[in-house]
């Protein structure tokens, strides 16, 4: 197997917040010692609500943030070693495409010039081509390139999401961060984006990253999944492997709350009782066992590490393997 | 609420001390050699003797750092320096003459926001109507009309022509209560106009946007009476831009009294302010500058600890 | 921009231009030397040779005025654009990088607004002495600041956009990312501080130069002949009023200037009055036929809403709503978004924005006494005895539909005393027993925070804890769960759940655009698109057997179940101006033939409880 194309390794991230006269700062850990690696090619969704560290991981693996501690590694190098110059340079090989399709383009500025930047930034073609470049994104992603001198405001947010597509396409990207892409688009045009991204994806061969808190589309589009709880990993493996029988008791609770179009779907509910605790004063041993029905003393001491269980799937939970046994 | 507080009377202290620095550093930021400066008219040559004299008087003839710890050592004691002019201490006549100018503004203030929060107020309930176009453009035009061309032609037409009120003569309160009135009347009425204006178009465009929230529509939902409505979830909101306006047209309206007092004749701190300036008495200029300066520092202070009790997410901050 | 913008920008804006022109082209007018004194002629009333007499040392005033306007103008200009492009270029690094940079920039900048303009301006004069060129460093020097702070916050809310974030993807240099991405979208709001300190520079300097510390005589200024002609008011009081006309009107003319700029650049609604404002009567509607079914909860008929925008246009974003709510049942109305549906569900409480109202239709609501009453005709102070009462809402935003500066207890306790009177010690005891009763952990204590301290789950209970402190027969809930994690959405499901089951015949109207939330809770569902209902029947029926292109399609589209493609549906939604004749799906349906496009369907009851606007739909089946 060669090595992936993407690796962070023990990857962390702290935010200092002011607490009041008295009591000095507080540390808020967002990510909290995370390993991932994502193979060339390979679409991996991370999962997880407000609060789980999901868009922060995305920033940290395009070094548009600096980790606390940990390091990413992209196509073997490390990037912490790069120079700003060298680090520029790598840009052209991983792009990120943003939520909001509103902010996410410039409005004083025609499209076709947003889409034109990376090329231009990069020198990957000449000026009499550029327009030829951008007239071809334009079509890949499914528009009319004559509206290729229009501002952003003339277009709809599913059709403004496609020419963010084509912008991060442009310099042709070995690895694409999508930071919930379609959350902010209706449904049926939803559809039409995530269509998008799975054909263009076969066709470039991209290496993907899926962020959304939408389990149904990331069971969708991607081949793995990563589950995130309050900056921690609680489980990764195969997507349909994970959907199907989740391991940890977060998992299963976000399946059973998360509503199913389908009435069969439907098993014996767990709702969630309780609130996230707060990210400052983070619970002792693991995160998650405010809320778990499984909690015991031991979960309080021991901070659960990612382990095996199963093929190709890892569960950071002390009682993984008693509670698959009762199901 | 504590923390706010105090890092808030921080910054003030630190801004103080700012400005006291800054007035003691302009006389050495200005190129040229200060004294000569100081006694040059009309591109003549001073008498270097007189330079020489001038210099000893300011203490300009000591090493920086030493001037500036005398500096800021008389400072705290209340020492602002003596007058070059008639040698007498400049913070006695600042003592005097700085609660008159407090009167005026302090008066201004009340009319402004006698007038402009109801006009606001009534404006903003009637948007759109013609009542809120007339009362818009007349606050364009009144905040347009420069203070010492509004109190020129005031003197003009209540004055002279009229001759409702006097145009000067200052008595004090005790001697002649009605008079002193009189007299106060077109100086803090000239600031007001301006300043209410203002108030006018900032409570306006407040209340507006407050009565778009949703938290507005949310409390008709329940079926709150709209007179509660406005006064608990629409003004109780809006006070706070109106409040942060204010402080932002302090800076003006302490600069606006120079002029006021200036064309009415009103024996405040910053008449006597042009009169310093015009016979070039720099230890004067510098004390008032200063002291109206460090006024402007605890005014700004006020506003925000006002804001404190007025909003809870910054007490909270 | 539209055209009453347009032309409301050219009215100060041509009066500006022409002013300026006149200062630029001055010296080449044949106008009499505005220097030299005629002292014999002084205070002469107008004459031939000079159109607006003469001043107190004989010189012509036209040609003073005209000169005046361009000492100031050109002082003013000139110290404007000196402020700006120093202020500009601190404050767009200094919140571009931060940090130290930012210290030694804007924090320096905002130190020196602590003197007030006028008092540094004489404390330099003092030492330097009057004169323009003086004046006009001065003048620079404390309007930066201005710019500095302005060009400060707005960077630092550019930079914070993702459009930023996404060049610094791309790989681009600082620099360019300054200049090429943050400046243009900063230069509006710079635009309109310019124009500010044009208008401040003129009235400072004519300031001091009235005080005679301005431009020195006999360089002519409006603030000079000012000065000058107030020494004179007794015998030629005429003279005072052309200066005093000229500043005060340059100066009314680049405030509107700038005013009309702001409302381009950022426009803001002027201002509606709205109709609980106003005291409006009750409104006549149409009536029309009502069917005779036995009453229900809420019956809907025809309701349609007309929307009148600025510009004077009209439209209708919600036409022919036909829906019904039986006691105890939970009615979903879904659709994406321009459906229109938050649009009906505030009209059925008269909460709609000033700019909409309702042309049609009736709403025929069961009370608590039986009686049946037209939601639609019934005046503000009849609805808002409803409101909170018999029939309450639940918004989207939990966090914006309270208020910030007023406790939750006072907020929930003034719920109540609305519409009953009641001791303080009683409502104390109901709204803690509220609050329980929807989950809120920690009553007791959570009931006297402020909103800002609980969390969105948190605040979403405590609007549920509002709507139902009444016991209201109908509940409506605009996408309650949107803006909620998926966890705590589950949780906020079943509380409304259990709160249906404990009220007596509780009805649901809840609004979503998820279809899987629909299939959770609803009983029944309406689909809308384009501001109409196209279907309506249960749930488990209306999900298995589509009878509407649309919902078919819908259905297809959501990602659920296994792989492949997902249906996408072509095209997007129309605009409510731009809507075809006949059905205004037809333009994206796979079905749609030339029958599709004459007429507008109607929506048709197919079988008891279910109704479809598809003329095809048995080809559905």
């Amino acid at each position: 197997m060669s090595a992936p194309l993407v690796r962070a390794e023990k990857l962390s991230r702290s935010f200092r917040l002011r607490q009041g006269l008295f009591a000095g700062k507080a540390e808020m850990m967002a990510v909290c010692d995370v390993d991932l690696a994502i193979d060339r090619g390979e679409a991996i969704g991370v999962v997880g609500e407000s609060g789980c560290g999901k868009t922060t991981l995305g920033r940290m693996l395009l070094r548009l943030l600096a980790p606390t501690s940990g390091r990413v590694m992209f196509d073997g190098q490390n990037l912490d070693d790069l120079g700003r110059l060298d680090l520029r340079r790598l840009r052209r090989r991983m792009q990120m495409i943003f939520q909001d399709p509103f902010a996410s383009l410039d409005p004083r500025r025609p499209v076709g010039r947003q889409i034109a930047d990376g090329i231009l930034i990069h020198n990957l073609a000449d000026r009499s081509d550029i327009v030829d470049r951008v007239a071809e994104l334009l079509k890949l992603v499914g528009l009319d390139p004559s509206h290729a001198s229009r501002l952003p405001h003339e277009f709809s947010g599913g059709q403004r999401q496609r020419i963010a597509i084509a912008r991060a396409l442009a310099t042709r990207p070995d690895f694409v961060v999508a930071d919930e892409p379609v959350s902010s688009l209706d449904v049926s045009v939803q559809a039409q984006v995530l269509n998008l991204l799975a054909d263009l994806r076969a066709e470039f061969g991209l290496a993907l990253l899926f962020i959304s808190h939408d389990l149904h589309v990331v069971r969708h589009i991607c081949e793995r999944v990563v589950v995130m709880y309050l900056g921690c990993i609680v489980e990764e493996g195969k997507a349909a492997d994970v959907f199907r029988g989740p391991a940890h008791p977060y998992t299963r609770a976000l399946i059973a709350a998360t509503p199913s179009i389908r009435p069969q779907a439907r098993r014996n509910k767990i709702v969630l009782s309780g609130e996230l605790p707060s990210a400052i004063k983070r619970p002792s041993g693991c995160v998650f066992r405010t809320r778990c029905a499984y909690a015991t003393t031991t979960c309080s001491e021991t901070v659960p590490t990612l382990s095996r269980f199963g093929e190709g799937r890892t569960v950071a939970c002390l009682r993984a393997a008693e509670i698959a046994a009762n199901k | 609420m504590l923390y706010y507080v105090v890092r808030r009377v921080g910054v003030a202290v630190g801004l103080v001390w700012f400005v006291a620095t800054f007035v003691f550093l302009a006389i050495h930021l200005v190129p040229g050699d200060p004294a000569e400066l100081l006694l040059s008219q009309g591109g003549v040559a001073p008498d270097p003797a007189a330079v020489t004299d001038l210099r000893e008087r300011l203490g300009l003839d000591q090493p920086l750092l030493h001037q500036y710890a005398a500096y800021l050592t008389a400072l705290v004691r209340g020492d602002l320096g003596t007058s070059l002019l008639d040698d007498h201490p400049v913070a006695s006549e600042i003592a005097l003459r700085l609660p008159r100018t407090l009167e005026l503004i302090g008066t201004a203030a009340l009319l402004a926001l006698a007038v402009g929060l109801p006009a606001g107020t009534f404006a903003a309930l009637r948007a759109g109507t013609a009542s809120d176009r007339a009362l818009s453009a007349l606050a364009g035009i009144a905040l347009s009309i420069p203070v010492f061309v509004l109190g020129t032609v005031a003197i003009l037409v209540f004055a002279q022509k009229l001759r409702w009120v006097p145009a000067g003569g200052y008595v004090q309160f005790g001697r002649d209560p009605l008079q002193h009135l009189l007299v106060l009347a077109m100086p803090a009425s000239t600031i007001a106009v301006g300043l209410a204006a203002i108030v006018f178009r900032m409570t306006r465009s407040s209340l507006l946007e407050v009565l778009g929230r949703d938290h507005v529509r949310a409390a008709r939902a329940r079926g709150i009476a709209p007179a509660r409505i406005i006064m608990h979830h629409v003004v109780r909101n809006a006070l706070t831009p109106v409040v942060t306006v204010l402080s932002l047209h302090l800076g003006s309206l302490l600069g606006g009294t120079v002029l006021v007092e200036y064309v009415f004749n009103w024996p405040g701190l910053s008449g006597y302010l042009v009169r310093a300036v015009e016979l070039r008495d720099y230890p004067e200029v510098t004390g008032i500058v200063l002291v109206i300066s460090i006024l402007f520092v605890l005014l700004n202070l006020l506003v925000d600890l006002l804001y404190a009790v007025l909003d809870p997410r910054v007490r909270h901050a | 921009m539209s055209r009453r913008a347009t032309w409301h920008l050219l009215v100060p804006g041509i009066i500006v231009g022409a002013i300026t022109a006149v200062a630029l082209v001055v010296p080449l007018l044949p106008l009499p030397d505005p220097i030299r004194m005629d002292i014999p002629a002084r205070l002469l009333p107008p004459s031939v040779g000079h159109l607006l007499g003469q001043d107190e040392y004989g010189r012509d005033v036209l040609s003073r005025i005209l000169w005046g306007a361009r000492t100031s103008l050109v002082v003013a200009f000139v110290a404007a654009a000196a402020a700006a492009i120093v202020g500009t270029c601190l404050g767009l690094f200094g919140g571009y990088f931060r940090g130290l940079v930012e210290l030694l920039t804007v924090r320096t900048a905002e130190a020196i607004l602590c003197f007030p303009p006028l008092l540094l301006a004489l404390l330099v004069v003092t030492l330097l002495g009057p004169g323009a060129g003086t004046l006009i460093t001065v003048l620079a020097f404390l309007y930066a600041p201005g710019f500095a702070r302005i060009s400060f916050a707005e960077t630092l809310m550019v930079r914070a956009l993702d459009y930023v974030t996404a060049q610094e993807a791309l790989g681009a240099r600082p620099e360019r990312i300054v200049i090429r991405t943050i400046l243009p979208n900063v230069a509006p709001a710079l635009l309109v501080q310019f124009s500010l300190t044009v208008a401040s520079a003129i009235v400072l300097e004519s300031g001091l130069s009235f005080l005679g510390l301005g431009v020195v005589p006999p360089a002519p200024s409006w603030g000079l002949m000012i000065r000058g002609a107030r020494s004179t008011m007794e015998q030629a009081p005429w003279l005072l009023l052309w200066p005093c006309l000229a500043l005060t009107g340059t100066v009314i003319a680049l405030n509107m200037l700038c005013d009309r700029l702001r409302d381009v650049l950022d426009p803001r609604a002027q201002g509606r009055q709205s109709s609980w404002l106003a005291r409006g009567a009750a409104r006549i509607l149409p009536s029309v036929a009502g069917s005779t079914q036995k009453p229900s909860l809420l019956r809907v008929e025809g309701l349609t809403i007309e929307i009148t925008t600025p510009s004077g246009a009209r439209f209708r974003p919600v036409r022919d709503i036909a829906l019904t709510v039986a006691p105890g049942e939970t009615l979903a109305m879904v659709g994406e978004s321009g459906s229109g549906k938050t649009l009906t569900a505030l009209a059925l409480l008269g909460l709609l924005p000033p700019a909409a109202r309702i042309i049609g239709g009736t709403a025929l609501f069961t009370g608590r006494d039986g009686r049946v009453r037209d939601l639609n005709l019934l005046a503000e102070p009849e609805l808002r005895q409803l409101r909170g009462d018999e029939i309450a809402m639940v918004f989207q935003d939990p966090g914006n539909s309270l208020n910030p500066v007023h406790r939750i207890y006072h907020q929930l306790a003034e719920t109540i005393r609305a519409h009953r009177p009641a001791n303080r010690s009683a409502v104390a005891v109901q709204a803690i027993g509220l609050l329980r009763e929807v989950g809120l952990p920690d009553a007791e204590r959570r009931a006297y925070a402020f909103p800002h301290e609980l969390s969105g789950g948190q605040l979403q209970r405590v609007m549920i804890a509002m709507a139902i402190a009444n016991g209201p027969r109908l509940l409506i809930a605009d996408e309650p769960t949107t803006a909620l994690d998926v966890t705590i959405q589950a949780q906020i499901l079943d509380l409304l759940a259990a709160l249906k089951v404990r009220s007596q015949g509780m009805g649901l109207i809840f609004v979503t655009h998820n279809l899987a939330v629909v299939a959770e809770i609803a009983q029944r569902v309406c689909v809308m698109y384009a501001g109409q209902i196209v279907e309506e029947g249960p749930v488990s029926e209306v999900f298995a057997r589509p009878r509407h292109p649309y919902t078919a399609a819908l259905i297809a589209s959501v990602p659920e179940g296994g792989s492949g493609r997902l249906v996408a549906i072509p095209g997007t939604v129309p605009l409510p101006g731009a809507l075809a004749r006949g059905c205004c799906f037809a333009p994206r349906c796979p079905r749609s033939g030339p029958e599709c496009t004459a007429d507008l369907p109607v929506l048709e009851r197919i079988s008891s409880g279910r109704a479809t606007r598809c003329i095809k739909w048995r080809e559905l089946a």
